[in-house]
């Protein structure tokens, strides 16, 4: 009888002792995740771009070094960034989509690479476009490498457009406007355009090309300036006036597809997309650059490649992300998913240069613009978001809406 | 030594099960709490030295935020609208299942339990569907009625409902399972008596089946009270929160403030705003009962 009870006993103990070691910090126990598990030949990559472990294959043969790639949804690779930073447990080399540099690079999470530069012929900023390396910067300091950029432009039907009178697209935003306003007049549940509602960067394009420029040392009062004003109101007529539709609507390719949003802005990505998703439209498509106001200036996007603050295996990780930066694996990577090569030499290669549509790309890039390299840009982003809803979707006055979203912008500027 | 083994025998049966509950239930609502009176962000994450005191900042900021006040008032229509139609509903389909022969029982057992087994992500895509406004299995049906197409998830007020007609279905079967075993634990003999004093189904219903169910029905209102209370993942993946903050409940407003923009502390703040609140009709539910049991 005694016995047992003390066997029951030890079993309890046992069990609890087992739960308290599932919880207590030992590395031994999760390598995928754990960068000082890793040996010396082995990176280990975050990536939001699906196919990357095939495509680092060539890398391992070439330098010998195991390259352990996990692919992150763009949808959580924000909270998965915090974890990583909050447990100072992150991999080796992370893909940094350009719009966070600023936030993370406040809180630390990568490494200074402006010493390293002069160590690898690639990572040589005057081999990318200015703006990409632009925002690779952070008070001085250089966290990432540009990977690839990432710009917008107008995505139209030439039948349809050449009805209105615009075969070769609209080249100012009065041409635009005036196709925008016949092709919604062709009926019900026609429209002129299809406008992403959840696009913070679409306003800030609105208001570039109206002459916008965002000054750090003015803070919230940049958003006084009447260029910014008059984007909002154009953003406001395209719901307005009906040229785009206010609720979720039919899915993009559909609408493209059976004419009723016959325009829409977006990236390079969307190329491959459309081929393969509605291929019967070979040859009633095409891109055109921004249309104009006082310039045609577009976003320029895109994502760098940096090293996670405390990698114990940097000598790799930089000799991985110089491989990404030569122009040959630049143009590979171009080749398989039809992101744009952030390296300007790769851009002569005839692959590039000989497509139209991505030569397009190509002239847009020319001329951009890059959000604000600040921590609060996202917020930023999201309360736009909130007051142009609370705009075009609930009818709120546009100049009370503007001076509660300054107001909000102070607040969270720290003013 | 006898009698100390005997004495300390039952904290050992309970040890596991504290330890657990101290290391992820207590220590975070602790260290919640504390976080709530700082105002820590990313920065403060990275380096703890950026952590700020700022005492009750946070929960007076929360009160003039117009979108928490919105949350709040969300989360109480969600409640009170969801909540009576998911225990009745959970409550009849028990009752008909009680009703029909062993194997219907089973079959539709299952498929009522089905949406609570079923992830999240599924329902949304399968839903999104539905509600979709253009070519929705829902507008389609109005539509042979004649009835024109309704923006089920683009209306401010429609979206609250179509989210909560969601949550029903997807609710159900938990419930219905606690139901339809209070229902099988009712003695026969009950019944048999009421046969033979010849009472009708209504009256059965009525005097035997609800009375003697009524711990079960506490029991699942108190626990679909605080699911509702802490609805989340149906406005998460349906709509974001939108249109106009229209479907966003309190859960989900901390989520946004605490994960997407990296406020902890402004987010801990509005998670004891919850917290508090969930207790308070916690406790005023289990008072209401003890003078009902009395009465």
């Amino acid at each position: 009888m005694k016995k047992k009870k003390l066997g029951w006993l030890s079993a309890i103990l046992f069990s609890g002792a087992l739960i308290l070691g599932a919880c207590s910090d030992d590395s031994s126990g999760d390598e995928g995740t754990d960068s000082t598990s890793s040996g010396d030949d082995t990176i280990q990559v975050w990536t939001m771009s699906a196919d990357f472990d095939k495509f680092v294959a060539e890398f391992e043969d070439e330098s010998g070094i195991n390259v352990e790639v996990q692919t992150i949804p763009w949808g959580n690779v924000h909270d998965k960034l915090l974890t990583a930073v909050a447990s100072g447990k992150g991999p080796d080399v992370i893909q940094i989509g350009t719009t966070w540099v600023a936030e993370f690079a406040e809180a630390g999470t990568f490494l200074d690479l402006t010493d390293h530069i002069a160590d690898y012929p690639n990572l040589n900023p005057d081999n990318f476009f200015d703006a990409a390396v632009e925002s690779t910067q952070y008070n001085g300091q250089t966290v990432g490498i540009p990977w690839y950029v990432d710009t917008r432009l107008l995505f139209y039907r030439t039948d349809l457009l050449a009805e209105a009178g615009y075969p070769e697209g609209p080249e100012t935003w009065d041409d635009f406007l005036d196709a925008a306003t016949q092709l919604t007049a062709r009926g019900d549940d026609q429209y002129g355009v299809d406008i992403s509602q959840g696009d913070p960067q679409f306003p800030f394009m609105l208001a570039w090309e109206r002459g916008f420029k965002y000054d750090e040392a003015k803070g919230s009062a940049n958003f006084e300036d009447p260029a910014f004003v008059d984007a909002v109101k154009l953003h406001n007529q395209f719901f307005k006036d009906d040229l785009a539709q206010l609720t979720e609507g039919k899915e993009l390719y559909q609408a493209f597809s059976d004419g009723s949003k016959p325009m829409f802005f977006s990236g390079p990505w969307e190329i491959n997309s459309i081929n393969t998703q509605i291929p019967e439209l070979e040859g009633k498509w095409d891109v055109h650059v921004m249309p104009k106001a006082e310039n045609n200036n577009s976003m320029i996007g895109g994502s760098h490649l940096g090293i996670f603050h405390n990698s114990d295996n940097v000598e790799g990780s930089l000799k991985f992300i110089d491989w990404m930066a030569d122009p040959e694996t630049q143009i590979k990577w171009f080749e398989n998913i039809k992101e744009l090569p952030a390296n300007t030499t790769a851009w002569e290669n005839p692959v590039l240069a000989d497509d139209p549509m991505i030569a397009t790309f190509g002239e847009q890039l020319e001329s951009t613009q890059a959000v604000p390299v600040i921590p609060e840009f996202e917020k930023l982003a999201q309360e736009l978001i909130k007051t142009l809803e609370q705009i075009n979707h609930g009818g709120a006055d546009i100049d009370a809406s503007l001076a509660d979203f300054r107001s909000e912008a102070a607040r969270i500027l720290g003013e | 030594m006898d009698k100390f083994k005997q004495n300390i025998a039952p904290y050992l049966f309970i040890a596991p099960a504290i330890i657990v509950l101290l290391l992820f239930a207590i220590l975070p609502i602790l260290i919640a709490f504390g976080i709530s009176f700082t105002d820590m962000n990313l920065l403060g994450l990275a380096d703890w030295a950026n952590i700020n005191f700022i005492g009750f900042d946070n929960f007076a900021r929360l009160f003039q935020d117009k979108a928490f006040i919105q949350a709040i008032g969300n989360t109480f229509y969600y409640v009170i609208i969801g909540v009576p139609l998911a225990v009745l509903a959970s409550f009849l389909v028990a009752l008909a299942l009680s009703y029909v022969s062993n194997w219907l029982s089973s079959v539709f057992r299952v498929v009522f339990y089905m949406p609570s087994i079923t992830n999240i992500v599924a329902i949304a895509v399968v839903w999104g569907f539905l509600y979709n406004k253009e070519y929705g299995l829902f507008n389609y049906m109005l539509s042979l009625i004649n009835v024109d197409a309704i923006s089920w998830l683009d209306n401010p007020a429609i979206a609250k409902l179509s989210l909560i007609m969601l949550a029903v279905w997807k609710s159900t079967g938990v419930s219905m399972l606690i139901f339809l075993a209070a229902l099988q634990s009712i003695p026969k003999s009950y019944y048999e008596a009421a046969d033979i004093d010849g009472a009708n189904g209504w009256q059965k219903l009525i005097n035997i089946t609800l009375p003697s169910m009524s711990f079960a029905t506490f029991f699942v209102i108190v626990t679909t009270l605080i699911g509702w209370l802490q609805f989340f993942e149906e406005p998460f993946v349906m709509t974001e929160g939108g249109p106009l903050g229209s479907t966003t409940s309190m859960a989900l407003f901390i989520y946004q403030e605490g994960f997407q923009y990296s406020e902890f502390g402004y987010g801990a703040a509005a998670s004891f705003v919850l917290f508090i609140i969930i207790i308070l009709v916690t406790v005023l539910q289990f008072k209401l009962r003890k003078s009902e049991d009395k009465s």
